[in-house]
């Protein structure tokens, strides 16, 4: 099932390995910390237990570079 | 899931320190509401004050602006903003631009001041000088005077900046662990200088986590310049900054504590330590002092300007 995540350059397709996958297990998966991220689902601002559903657009925002 | 102030089910932010779940609406007034209560729990404005807005395009710049105009729009207050050009390629130049656009967007009087028009050098030109003192040090003290010496040529009887709780609480930690007592008592939410030229600064954001203001920003849909700095890692702020988010994932309080322990030694830390400085003015620039040269013009002095 697959699913469309957008960050910074970052345009691609992608599958969504299990059920329930959230959006925090996105950013672990990234490596990223939800600390220094807002995330949005279809445009919309969305709280990173959202579950990424099939055919979600998926767009972080890096909002805290420390400077 | 739904908010937990109005029960909206479009959740958008949850405050790990309370459990707290609020919708876009919701969250946006409880940031404005939280600023509005610093600013009149502080006393932080008086009605007449014209206020100079410290506007570099970023995030918190750009928040304070916004919570600021609520009080232009009501007639409270008068607003202004500088906006200070370090000479950071590939960096300031958007952050410059987002900043007029805010200033034309509100109808606002704004200046956009370089290092390199003031000083006749830009940050990057100082960093590749031999044993330099590091980007923080200069751009620092620098962007400080031209801050004030903006706010007295337009008139401003306030100087607002963008400072974050996680500002804050990294500034009370440095100065800590630096062993830096005499700026230990010059953090707060306003600061007034013993000199009459320095114009009182006030920090209407400082008890909002850097977090909620980049929330909010996003959920205001406000233009932000969301970029690092180049030289930002290389500072001591930056690695007190990472030991403190690491404590905060599992103590989600610890950055609010550490606000409200300062601000009840603060007044102490003052009276106990406080230094009766010389009324000097620096001998190149005119500017108040408390020695022969200001730190500016003394770092223009090392660079042989």
């Amino acid at each position: 099932m697959p699913f469309i995540l957008k960050y910074k350059q970052l345009n691609e397709v992608r599958e969504i390995p299990d059920e329930n996958y959230t959006i925090k297990d996105l950013l672990d998966d990234m490596e990223l910390s939800a600390q220094t991220i807002v995330s949005k689902q279809n445009g919309e601002l969305v709280i990173e237990d959202t579950v990424i559903e099939e055919g979600d657009e998926i767009q972080l925002v890096q909002i805290i570079y420390g400077g | 899931m739904q908010c937990s102030k109005c029960g909206n089910p479009k959740v958008i932010y949850k405050r790990e320190q309370s459990g707290q779940l609020l919708c876009k609406e919701c969250f946006i007034e409880s940031i404005e509401k939280k600023a509005i209560k610093t600013i009149k729990k502080e006393k932080l404005l008086d009605k007449g004050d014209k206020v100079l807005v410290a506007l570099s395009g970023g995030k918190d710049s750009v928040t304070t602006l916004e919570v600021l105009d609520s009080f232009r729009k009501r007639n409270i207050i008068d607003i202004c903003a500088v906006t200070v050009d370090e000479g950071i390629a590939n960096y300031r130049q958007d952050g410059v631009d987002i900043a007029i656009r805010h200033a034309q967007r509100l109808g606002i009087e704004h200046k956009v001041v370089s290092l390199k028009q003031e000083y006749g050098i830009t940050l990057d030109e100082i960093m590749q000088r031999e044993n330099h003192k590091g980007s923080c040090t200069y751009c620092g003290v620098f962007r400080r005077t031209i801050i004030n010496k903006a706010a007295r040529e337009m008139g401003a009887t306030k100087i607002a900046t963008g400072h974050n709780l996680d500002d804050e609480v990294q500034g009370i930690m440095m100065n800590y662990l630096e062993g830096n007592t005499d700026n230990l008592t010059k953090l707060g939410a306003k600061t007034e200088s013993q000199a009459e030229e320095f114009t009182v600064k006030i920090k209407p954001l400082r008890e909002i986590p850097e977090r909620e203001i980049g929330l909010y920003v996003v959920a205001k849909d406000l233009e932000v310049h969301f970029d690092s700095c180049p030289y930002a890692m290389q500072s001591f702020r930056g690695e007190v900054s990472e030991v403190i988010n690491q404590l905060s994932e599992k103590h989600p309080t610890i950055k609010y504590s550490t606000l409200r322990g300062y601000d009840k030694i603060k007044n102490i830390l003052k009276e106990e330590l406080k230094k009766d400085y010389a009324h000097g003015r620096c001998k190149r620039c005119g500017e108040p002092s408390s020695n022969e040269l200001c730190k500016a013009c003394s770092f223009l002095e090392e660079l042989g300007l």
